[in-house]
């Protein structure tokens, strides 16, 4: 009989890379909830972050700055764009992808 | 909304500018002597369009002998300011006196804490031989990310640089650069206090309700008679009382930084007659495809402009806000 429950048992053949993302995930949206005050529920990795009116300029450099000294990576002016903010999923991408390409 | 008007671009137009005009008048009679038992007014002039129509209307209200016009330069405003105001003063008939606030800001360390800011950023800044100025990127309006700001330094040759600022400097140079407005306050409240009059502030409604001020700064004083007007409104104030040209054809600046500088560039991000339009669209409810056809738009877009309207006005409201008690 097998006594490994099978959730852990996913949980510790999970690969690196997912681990990577699950990571990220966790840490934006942590931060997305400390600086936005919003409500838990309320910010879901597809909710869009922006739509919402969660950060104004302010908001949105400081969350730059999170990213580029927490991922230790610099975003240029044209990596400034919707598809790459407008969710804590499309940061995560964003984040890898420019990861992969140091 | 009952009875709501077709959206065109004439939209905003008042049909009977004397009616208007004359229920400002009253408006500032009536609150100055009988709610704020002031008996006259004092107004900074900055050679503006929104300062000198609200000078205009304040001199019909109280008498040009019960208003006292005040320039408040310091080391960074332009020459034509005190020009245009003193114009200004001159043609309405009303007493007009300056109030360099330069020394003030130095005891305040405006210049010196901005400056420490501006060269963390970019380090060749010497305040000596570059001007500098902040302001939006415009790629902002028909997007759902918010504009970011940058500080851009110009040298004795006109050539300029660029760069994205941070948030400690932006928060910095903005809080540095509000003494500004902030000693303007003080100064026009030490006038109208020693005369027994009140303060007339000058915002129009895109200020205020966008949050284009300084709280208890330029957002500070005892009465605002434009605040409810469209700056497409107030120009048309201006013909009607006579405001000389030159003020009327000049491009509205912010006067704060030392390099030339646009209220489009710096927060905007539109010419005023566009974001007159597209804000008394989001105000009124107005469908973004009726308001598309007529801006040249599409409903997508004019949906992302009212969802950075909605984003400017929560954004702002700490602004709006009186002091909280509980």
């Amino acid at each position: 009989m097998n006594y490994f429950p099978i959730y852990l048992h996913n949980l510790f053949t999970i690969s690196s890379m997912e681990q990577d993302v699950l990571t990220i995930k966790q840490k934006i949206n942590q931060y997305v909830l400390q600086n936005t005050f919003a409500e838990k529920l309320k910010i879901q990795d597809d909710s869009l972050i922006f739509k919402e009116g969660y950060f104004d300029s302010m908001g949105f450099i400081m969350l730059i700055t999170f990213i580029e000294e927490e991922f230790a990576l610099k975003t240029s002016d044209s990596d400034l764009i919707e598809e790459n903010f407008e969710s804590i999923n499309a940061i995560t991408s964003y984040i890898i992808r420019k990861k992969s390409k140091q | 909304m009952k009875n709501k008007r077709p959206f065109s671009k004439d939209i905003l137009i008042i049909e009977d500018i004397g009616a208007e005009c004359e229920r400002i008048v009253t408006g500032i009679r009536e609150n100055v002597l009988h709610r704020l038992h002031r008996i006259g007014g004092v107004i900074g002039i900055s050679g503006g369009i929104d300062s000198s129509v609200s000078m205009a209307l304040a001199a019909k209200a109280l008498g040009t002998e019960n208003l006292l016009g005040i320039m408040l330069p310091e080391q960074d405003s332009s020459g034509d300011s005190a020009r245009f105001a003193q114009k200004l003063a001159d043609k309405f008939g009303v007493k007009a006196i300056t109030e360099n606030i330069t020394g003030a800001l130095k005891g305040f360390g405006c210049y010196i804490r901005r400056d420490e800011a501006v060269k963390k950023v970019l380090p060749e800044y010497d305040p000596d031989h570059y001007k500098m100025k902040i302001g939006i990127s415009n790629s902002g309006l028909y997007t759902n990310l918010p504009p970011l700001f940058s500080l851009t330094i110009v040298d004795s040759k006109s050539n300029q640089q660029s760069k994205r600022l941070p948030p400690n400097e932006l928060r910095q140079i903005e809080a540095a650069s509000n003494f500004k407005q902030r000693c303007r306050m003080s100064m026009l409240y030490y006038h109208a206090e020693r005369l027994h009059y009140a303060v007339i502030g000058t915002p129009n409604k895109h200020e205020i309700e966008q949050g284009f001020f300084v709280k208890n700064g330029d957002g500070g004083s005892d009465i605002m008679p434009i605040a409810h007007l469209y700056k497409t409104q107030v120009y048309q104030l201006a013909h009607y009382l006579g405001i000389p040209n030159e003020i009327i054809e000049r491009t509205p600046t912010s006067d704060t930084y030392s390099a030339e500088q646009t209220q489009e560039e710096f927060f905007f991000q539109l010419p005023f007659q566009q974001m007159d339009l597209l804000w008394y669209a989001f105000k009124n409810g107005y469908d973004p495809q009726e308001v598309g056809i007529v801006m040249d738009r599409t409903a997508d877009e004019i949906e992302k402009v009212f969802g950075g309207f909605e984003r400017k006005i929560k954004t702002t409201e700490y602004l709006r806000m009186p002091p909280l008690s509980f």
